[in-house]
């Protein structure tokens, strides 16, 4: 099998270069990192590989070979054939990746018969061949199903069977599993491994998660704005990170327990849900329970994180708390200190995606003025936004600025200012850094932490993300298919998880300190 | 989906059923004697004395309460007795019927050249987007919303009848004589059907899956074919039905100019007349072939986009 050659390749457009003189190697049956902060330059590596830049850039220097075949220079018809056939490439957000007006069946004939040839009965039996091996239990649903109809896991293994059907040399994974939990993302990785050890399928993994590297790379190339800054085997670059960005990013997908995790917090709770129920739907459409019997508490000062797969009734719980979602039964109690009495704007909610938290007409001032114009007059107005602005730590000049044109990143910190600005004293986070890279989810973690010991602020941290609990949450709730299986201190949690379902998410979840290493592993096996 | 099913059907059946009651409700609502006017669409020959309209009155059940007459005059229309026209003293139905024909074939004629029409432009327009021939196509198409039909029709007659003696300037007894009329109403469907194709592809040329079916090897042309033309081509099936039923009773000015014998010149008529057995079958024809059309139009877009059908799978 021959391998796929990138030599000081520089891509750019009018007044920008995105990619400067970057150049690896992936050898037949290795299995290469390429990690990087959101905006440096992964994912148009793998791009300019398949030639398919975005219309404005465009490779100016540099040479990018599969075999003997120059792919910069090749014909149109040489690429097609190369795509999907020789290279393979699966991508982020794998759900949106499928025609959604297609059956999956239709999406994986498409390849088979442009690469092998394959038509008729040979290539149904061929689809289902191939769900199967990408670890479809029903074969036959997969190929009927509709990309929406599919988990995010799921959408990613028919993804992986899709590059699979063209029987790739080399496999270009573009943040796979970044929208998916710890649990789906080993299945997938390894998945990944496994026709790597089979087949010889040389493998470029894009990815800002350094645990997952960790795990099962060869080697580790290291990207900052455009340019490879550290290369080596996972195992030296991991251990001895010779530039400060590989310091900082292995530093942000390490979050070690932060030492606060002391339960000086108040005995006094703040919100107290008793035996909520939602179900949506009714007659026959009534499906299971969102939310099935759930009692918690959320301590005054706490931090507690609740964790759960997707489909597991988290957010339903976060909407249900503040007022969204209407509960079907039960009771949910308040107690607020004696000032903010009844107040509706006591518990304050963060969302997943900041970009779509904002009306993109408005600027960020009048969304975040919006609520306040009922009470306060200008300057007082104006007042608040500042002192909310500087307490999430950011230049007050972004507020006249619209969503657009601000990072992800900037515009989280302007979410949490606007919940801020309501005096809340629960603050519930629903996923609020999944969708920003490590370093950025980081700062916020950092920031929400401060909020909590300055202000005495009490947080419900929603995720999926194991690290996240384990930094930073006093004490875990695991909610599995609507119910709440566990609830308990996070120390105990990680070390005597009690339901099968938090045995199996905190096995998956793979500490990056103590570097499970691929050759560790290997040894030891 | 058979839920949606029945309950499209559901409301179908209720939007027909309440817009005829309003429709069975005109002789008692406009001025004048309603027995008399009913008796007018029932009887054929004349009645003046204040006797005969009592006994024809009872012989017709119009001492009954108006839900019972409502359900006995629905039973008539569907078995096809609309009663008799005030004017030509004839069964509507007779009437109704050709009208009904005539304006379908007018109307789908119009609207298949509105669509053969925008398909193409619309698709150069979102392929070449933001160029000189997506402006173009563009600022042309959006121009005929600003031409209205009692406009445009007679600037027709004038250029390919009088001028160039091309075409007949009206009437309805070859196939030529539609050219006109169907030119004339195809022009702001043209405009409207252009701009929804062009949106829809340039929406489905943006998805993300495109670049994803670039690189399982799909060239471009092959990758327009397959996944963009025909997603966003899903909009323009819901446009074409509200064109379709809209056109249905909305072809009147176009009728009128042009002496086509069609439903929009029967209502027209009718209404001019005071002709109320008349207008009342055109009327329910329409509704309920509107309403008919726009819930198979639904129907065919929860087929053509399976997320918004649910699981056909």
């Amino acid at each position: 099998m021959p391998e796929l050659v990138i030599e000081d390749l520089s891509v750019g457009g009018p007044g920008r270069t995105v990619l400067s003189g970057v150049s690896l190697t992936v050898r037949p049956g290795e299995f290469v990192a390429l990690v990087g902060g959101s905006g440096s330059g992964k994912t148009m590596t793998a791009r300019s590989v398949l030639q398919l830049l975005p219309p404005a850039l465009s490779v100016q220097h540099g040479t990018v070979r599969l075999g003997t075949l120059e792919i910069t220079t090749a014909s149109e018809t040489e690429l097609n054939s190369v795509r999907g056939g020789r290279l393979g490439m699966l991508f982020q957000q794998p759900k949106k990746m499928f025609n959604p007006n297609r059956t999956i069946r239709k999406h994986l004939l498409e390849p088979l018969k442009l690469h092998g040839g394959l038509r008729g009965r040979v290539a149904e039996a061929k689809v289902l061949e191939l769900l199967a091996e990408v670890g479809f239990e029903n074969p036959d649903w997969g190929a009927r199903a509709y990309p929406h109809q599919l988990s995010g896991g799921m959408a990613q293994r028919a993804m992986t069977a899709m590059a699979l059907a063209g029987q790739p040399e080399i496999l270009l994974a573009d943040e796979p599993t970044s929208a998916l939990d710890k649990v789906l993302e080993q299945q997938i990785l390894e998945l990944l491994d496994r026709e790597r050890t089979q087949r010889g399928l040389g493998i470029l993994y894009i990815t800002h998660n350094l645990a997952s590297v960790a795990a099962f790379a060869d080697r580790v190339l290291v990207m900052q704005d455009g340019k490879i800054v550290e290369s080596g085997t996972t195992e030296s670059v991991l251990r001895n990170p010779r530039t400060g960005y590989t310091r900082e990013l292995l530093e942000a997908s390490n979050l070690a327990p932060s030492g606060t995790l002391d339960t000086a917090a108040g005995q006094s709770d703040v919100l107290t849900l008793a035996n909520v129920c939602k179900q949506f739907g009714t007659g026959r459409r009534r499906g299971r329970p969102a939310l099935d019997d759930v009692s918690l508490t959320l301590k005054r000062g706490e931090i507690l994180g609740v964790l759960g797969q997707s489909g597991s009734g988290k957010s339903t719980l976060a909407r249900a708390i503040v007022g969204l979602e209407t509960i079907s039964s039960g009771t949910m109690a308040r107690k607020l200190s004696p000032g903010a009495g009844e107040a509706p704007t006591a518990v304050q909610m963060v969302f997943q995606e900041p970009h779509d938290s904002f009306d993109p007409r408005m600027t960020l001032r009048a969304s975040l003025e919006a609520p306040l114009r009922r009470w306060l007059d200008p300057s007082e107005r104006s007042r608040r936004l500042r002192e909310a602005m500087e307490d999430v730590e950011l230049d007050p000049a972004l507020l006249d600025r619209r969503p657009a044109d601000c990072s992800g990143g900037q515009l989280q910190r302007v979410t949490i200012a606007r919940a801020l600005l309501m005096e809340p004293e629960v603050l519930i986070c629903d996923e609020a850094t999944s969708a920003l890279d490590a370093l950025t989810q980081r700062t916020i973690l950092d920031l929400l932490q401060r909020l909590n010991r300055k202000r005495g602020l009490s947080l419900m941290v929603i995720t999926h993300d194991m690290d996240v609990v384990r930094h930073m949450c006093q004490r875990v709730a695991v909610l599995f298919q609507g119910r709440l299986v566990e609830l308990t201190d996070t120390h105990r949690f990680f070390a005597d998880p009690r339901h099968p379902h938090s045995q199996d998410l905190v096995s998956a979840a793979i500490p990056c300190r103590g570097l499970h290493l691929k050759r560790m592993r290997a040894a030891s096996a | 989906m058979l839920t949606f099913l029945a309950k499209r059907t559901a409301t179908l059946v209720a939007a027909v059923l309440l817009s005829s009651y309003a429709v069975f409700l005109i002789p008692y609502v406009t001025p004048g004697d309603p027995v008399r006017k009913i008796i007018r669409s029932r009887v054929a020959g004349d009645v003046v004395d204040d006797s005969t309209v009592k006994a024809l009155g009872e012989s017709l059940g119009l001492q009954d309460p108006l839900p019972v007459q409502y359900l006995r005059w629905l039973g008539d229309f569907f078995t096809g007795d609309m009663g008799l026209s005030h004017v030509s003293r004839t069964p509507v139905a007779d009437q109704v019927i050709p009208a009904l024909g005539i304006t379908l074939s007018l109307v789908i004629v119009a609207l298949g050249t509105a669509v053969v029409v925008s398909l193409p432009l619309g698709i150069t327009a979102a392929l070449r987007q933001g160029g000189r021939t997506d402006k173009l196509i563009t600022t042309i198409t959006q121009s005929f919303i600003a031409m209205p039909e009692y406009w445009l029709a007679p600037l027709l007659v004038l250029v390919f009848a009088l001028k160039l003696s091309l075409l007949p300037s009206a009437g309805w007894s070859t196939p030529a004589s539609m050219v006109l009329p169907a030119a004339t109403l195809a022009l702001r469907p043209i405009s409207f059907f252009t701009s929804a194709v062009r949106a829809g592809v340039i929406d489905a040329l943006e998805a993300d899956h495109i670049p994803a079916a670039r690189a399982r090897g799909l060239s471009r042309t092959q990758t327009i074919l397959h996944h963009v033309v025909p997603n966003g081509l899903v909009p323009l099936s819901t446009l074409f039905a509200v064109w379709f039923a809209g056109l249905l009773g909305g072809s009147v000015i176009v009728e009128v100019i042009f002496a086509i014998p069609g439903m929009g010149r029967l209502l027209y008529d009718a209404v001019i007349n005071s002709d109320i057995p008349l207008a009342q079958g055109g009327v329910v024809v329409v509704v309920g072939l509107a309403v008919a059309i726009t819930t198979l139009a639904d129907f065919l877009h929860r087929i053509l986009s399976p997320k918004v059908g649910g699981t056909l799978a």
